[in-house]
């Protein structure tokens, strides 16, 4: 093709040259790169001759010509050399069967060899033909664009497929190269199964040619190989694998072994499908995992009654229940199966708790007559026990509470990953067994009390902080959160009154957490009660400055502190007697009533128009009391006791020594009502500790024909002394009258709560549905507590009554509206 | 050859004359490229000489010049148009062809290598 001449230049002459020749050079340079020789020959050569056949219109011709080269090849060499390598023990044998390790042995490396084999005559195929192709570039470029032809390394590697690997092996079986390939690799893998180790290099180049040759030319993702042909039988066997894996695992291990199994088949399978087979596979094999050895078994493992998830929660095994609940959270975003097991657990932990409680706490019908006053105290007469056992109960039972609550919640965040809708259902069921025992609010209310009155001593401002939040924890779980507010203003007055809280910042901190967490309504009257306190001691001490700048400077004078309490704000019921009966004044001694009289003219001089009643049960004394003892000696000491019981002692002032009072006529001089005389007069004489007055006769109980004489050898190691009497004045679970009473109450309380959240609804809306009445009623409550239908529609039909509603007549369905 | 490739490969007309160019300028053409791929190991591959049968010397002079001018100028935008006398058109032409290499094609004003044959 050299240029002729310079001004003339003819197009190139065809060369026609008989495409014999050509093509015998060409076909002798492929065989030579089939059988690696590639270095002794010239691309260029070859191209060329490529290059000028298909210049000259035979490019068809050499396609089909090479093709037909390459299939020759494949059937006449590759094929038989494979066929060579086959030993009869992989044709015998089609599934991977169990048997003896020896025939394991040899069939594993009969497998090795075969894949090997196949494996080098594939690469060598892929490489040769990348060379072939190469050559024939110009061929396909031209060829494949005109004639719509697959390439030709994509036509070889279809020829591959045929002629090498879904031919059969030998004329008399049909048994493929392709099948003894799938069984070897499938036969491997369960090896591997079972804990031998396996050349996964090897495989996975096997997989790779799986991978690389499709079955249309046309390439398809879907139409490989490896997923039409070595995939379903792959999962097929995987999934009998683990069928039996299951039973067996289920039969010989624990749940936790279980579990532990379950997650590194798991990471095993897919560090399988990464290294030796194709991550195509990856999503199919853990489907596997997942129905056969989760979703059919996992309700199971979860069950079991020994060392199931319930054995797991009881002993914090938080690895094992985090693999559970990896294993759960596979099968199903909601956790259905693991979240009932636990809230069951939970919820049967809570019932025991509360059956502790109960157990702990039967209510004495004795009355209570002589107590100390506090749980904590262990002195004082058998008789205290019961109750003070009832206290210890309920201080115990949130305690429980908030260490199973703490237990779960670690759990929950170690093993649950914190997951939302667990900890939903956590709540609920902790909500469900706390609301179950009719008497948290009371108990809860009890354990704030016990805490702020003496468990915070010594505890660090984070320590208090804490574990006040634990405690309103649990009030979150409380539903009538009224019957709580009731509870609590209850023991928060006596907390207050008798001075008994360790702290005051504590108990601000209580009100404003309780305010954050159930709202401004709630703890309106608390702070009341806060504020009443405050005002008081300003009180008391502008009546000091009154009382000196008086110039009344009597140095016997009784120094006067007072708590005025707004009487709507605190819970009076509990300082008025028992029967409810309005209490009569007691006769107070005169150095006693003229501090009074001159407290009420102070009092009513600066806020007129206002009525003050004394509450001499809920007040206390320090008085000053001296004894001559029979020794001679004479002993003082400062006795800290209750009002009532100051009013006692100071009777004894007036009578001489080694006279008596009877019972009653300490009842007529003060008139003390009979309950509260009985008990402090118990305290003073009959306490063992504590006896100022000496009784004859000396019982336990105080009879109204009893006689008291002054106890002059009273002995006590200590100056001050702290006759602790008060009638209920320790905080402690009511008893079962009680209780009826605060729930009689409560009701009334609801009532009201009721009808004006009706009346609210009503203004605003006018004119509303029944059903949606009841709804809005409901939500507005919701906060405070959960009200009884019943009980709305009892409210309703009243306002309806006393015409605040109306019903509207001739509505479907039934509607109300509202009276201005 | 050495483990390493040489930078610099000699490329061999069919009328005897030899150019040596950087490597990596020649494989801009596919077939200079695959014929010098060491992992087909041809004998090119092994000795890097191309001997291009069919070019003249001065085809395949004016192929290397161009395959110079495009290494140069390969990352630029603007590019002076590289001067290809008419008669070479339709032998440059085909050597693109033969050599696999588009970019030649572009270079090389069609309408004069037609009219050219034409005449």
């Amino acid at each position: 093709m050299a240029m002729r001449a310079r001004h003339k230049i003819r197009a190139p002459r065809k060369a026609l040259d008989d495409f014999d020749t050509s093509w015998s050079t060409l076909a002798a340079s492929l065989r030579e790169i089939h059988t690696k020789n590639a270095s002794s020959l010239s691309f260029e050569e070859l191209y060329r001759n490529a290059y000028k056949l298909v210049i000259s219109s035979r490019g068809n011709d050499l396609y089909e010509c090479v093709k037909d080269l390459e299939r020759e090849w494949l059937e006449n060499v590759v094929r038989v050399r494979l066929a060579a390598s086959v030993s009869p023990s992989l044709l015998l044998d089609r599934t991977p069967a169990d048997t003896l390790d020896q025939s394991n042995n040899e069939r594993r490396a009969a497998g090795e060899r075969i894949l090997a084999a196949i494996k080098e005559a594939w690469e060598d195929h892929q490489l040769c033909m990348g060379m072939i192709t190469d050559v024939l570039m110009y061929m396909d470029r031209v060829i494949c664009a005109d004639h719509h032809k697959p390439s030709i390394y994509v036509a070889s590697m279809c020829l591959f497929r045929d002629c090498v690997l879904r031919a059969p092996m030998r004329p008399d079986s049909d048994v493929s190269l392709l099948d003894v390939l799938k069984s070897a690799v499938l036969f491997m893998i369960n090896l591997e199964r079972t804990g031998h180790i396996i050349d996964r290099q090897l495989i996975r180049r096997c997989i790779y040619m799986l991978e690389g040759l499709y079955e249309t030319a046309t390439e398809e993702e879907s139409a490989k190989l490896y997923l039409t042909v070595f995939q379903p039988m792959f999962i097929e066997t995987s999934r009998d694998f683990y069928r039996a894996e299951g039973e067996r695992l289920l039969q010989l291990a624990d749940a936790a072994t279980f579990c532990r199994s379950a997650s590194s088949r798991i990471a095993e399978e897919g560090e399988r499908c990464r290294f030796t087979l194709s991550p195509l596979s990856e999503r199919g094999i853990q489907g596997v995992i997942d129905t056969e050895l989760i979703e059919k078994r996992i309700a199971d493992v979860i069950g079991l009654a020994e060392n199931g998830v319930k054995h797991m929660l009881d002993h914090d095994r938080v690895g094992d229940l985090a693999n559970v609940y990896v294993l759960v959270a596979r099968i199903d975003k909601t956790k259905t199966t693991l979240t009932l097991a636990v809230q069951r657990r939970i919820t049967e932990l809570g019932d025991e708790i509360n059956a502790t409680a109960k157990t702990f706490s039967h209510p004495t019908p004795t009355p209570k007559l002589n107590e100390s006053h506090g749980p904590g105290k262990k002195k004082g007469d058998d008789k205290d026990k019961p109750v003070n056992q009832q206290t210890v109960a309920a201080v115990k039972w949130v305690d429980d509470i908030l260490n199973l609550k703490r237990r779960i919640d670690d759990i929950w965040k170690r093993a649950f990953e914190s997951d939302q809708g667990m900890q939903t259902s956590i709540t609920n069921s902790f909500s469900e067994f706390i609301n179950s025992n009719a008497r948290s609010s009371e108990y809860l209310s009890l354990f704030f009390d016990e805490n702020l009155k003496k468990g915070l001593k010594g505890k660090t401002d984070s320590e208090v902080d804490a574990l006040l939040e634990n405690g309103i924890t649990l009030l979150r779980y409380v539903k009538d959160k009224d019957l709580f507010e009731t509870y609590y203003k209850k023991h928060l007055s006596r907390r207050l009154l008798m001075k008994r809280s360790v702290s005051m910042d504590a108990e601000r901190q209580m009100i404003s957490k309780m305010k954050m967490e159930v709202g401004n309504q709630f703890t309106q009257r608390l702070e009341a009660m806060f504020k009443d306190m405050a005002v008081s001691d300003d009180l008391s001490a502008s009546y000091r400055d009154y009382v000196y700048r008086m110039g009344d400077q009597d140095p016997k004078r009784v120094e006067l502190e007072i708590s005025v309490l707004t009487s709507t704000m605190w819970p009076m019921e509990i300082m008025s007697s028992k029967d409810g009966t309005a209490q009569l004044p007691c006769l107070y001694p005169k150095e006693i009533e003229t501090v009074k009289q001159s407290f009420e003219k102070f009092y009513l001089n600066k806020h007129s128009g206002r009525k003050l009643s004394w509450q001499p049960s809920m007040g206390t004394a320090d008085i000053r009391a001296v004894f001559r003892r029979s020794d001679g000696k004479i002993a003082r000491h400062e006795l800290n006791v209750s009002t009532y019981a100051m009013i006692i002692l100071l009777l004894f002032n007036d009578v001489p020594i080694g006279e008596s009072l009877s019972f009653e006529e300490i009842r007529t001089r003060t008139l003390i009502p009979d309950h509260d005389l009985i008990r402090n007069l118990q305290s003073l004489a009959v306490a063992p500790k504590t006896r100022v007055l000496r009784k004859d006769p000396t019982s336990k109980d105080v009879k109204p024909t009893d006689q008291f004489f002054y106890n002059q050898d009273f002995q006590s190691m200590f100056t001050k002394v702290r006759i602790g009497v008060v009638s209920s004045a320790g905080n402690k679970i009511e008893t079962q009258s009680e209780r009826k009473e605060t729930e009689k109450k409560m009701n009334d309380e609801r009532g009201g709560s009721i009808e004006a959240a009706i009346v609210r609804v009503m203004k605003q809306r006018k004119k509303l549905v029944h059903s949606q009445l009841i709804t809005e009623v409901l939500t507005q409550l919701a906060s405070r507590f959960v009200p009884d239908v019943n009980m709305i529609k009892k409210r309703i039909e009243s306002l309806i009554d006393r015409e605040y509603l109306e019903r509207i007549s001739d509505s479907d369905p039934p509607a109300y509206g509202y009276v201005a | 050859m050495s483990s390493s490739p040489s930078e610099y490969v000699t490329l061999l007309s069919g009328d005897g004359f030899e150019f040596v160019i950087p490597r990596s300028a020649a494989c801009v053409s596919g077939t200079i490229r695959r014929m010098l791929d060491t992992s087909n190991n041809f004998s090119e591959a092994i000795s890097g000489r191309c001997v291009l049968e069919d070019l003249s010397g001065i085809v395949l002079e004016k192929v290397c010049e161009y395959l110079c001018y495009n290494e140069k100028n390969k990352d630029q935008n603007v590019v002076p148009d590289m001067e290809i006398p008419p008669e070479l058109c339709l032998e440059l032409l085909m050597a693109a062809d033969y050599l696999d290499s588009t970019l030649l094609f572009s270079c090389i004003p069609c309408q004069k290598a037609l009219a050219y044959k034409d005449e």
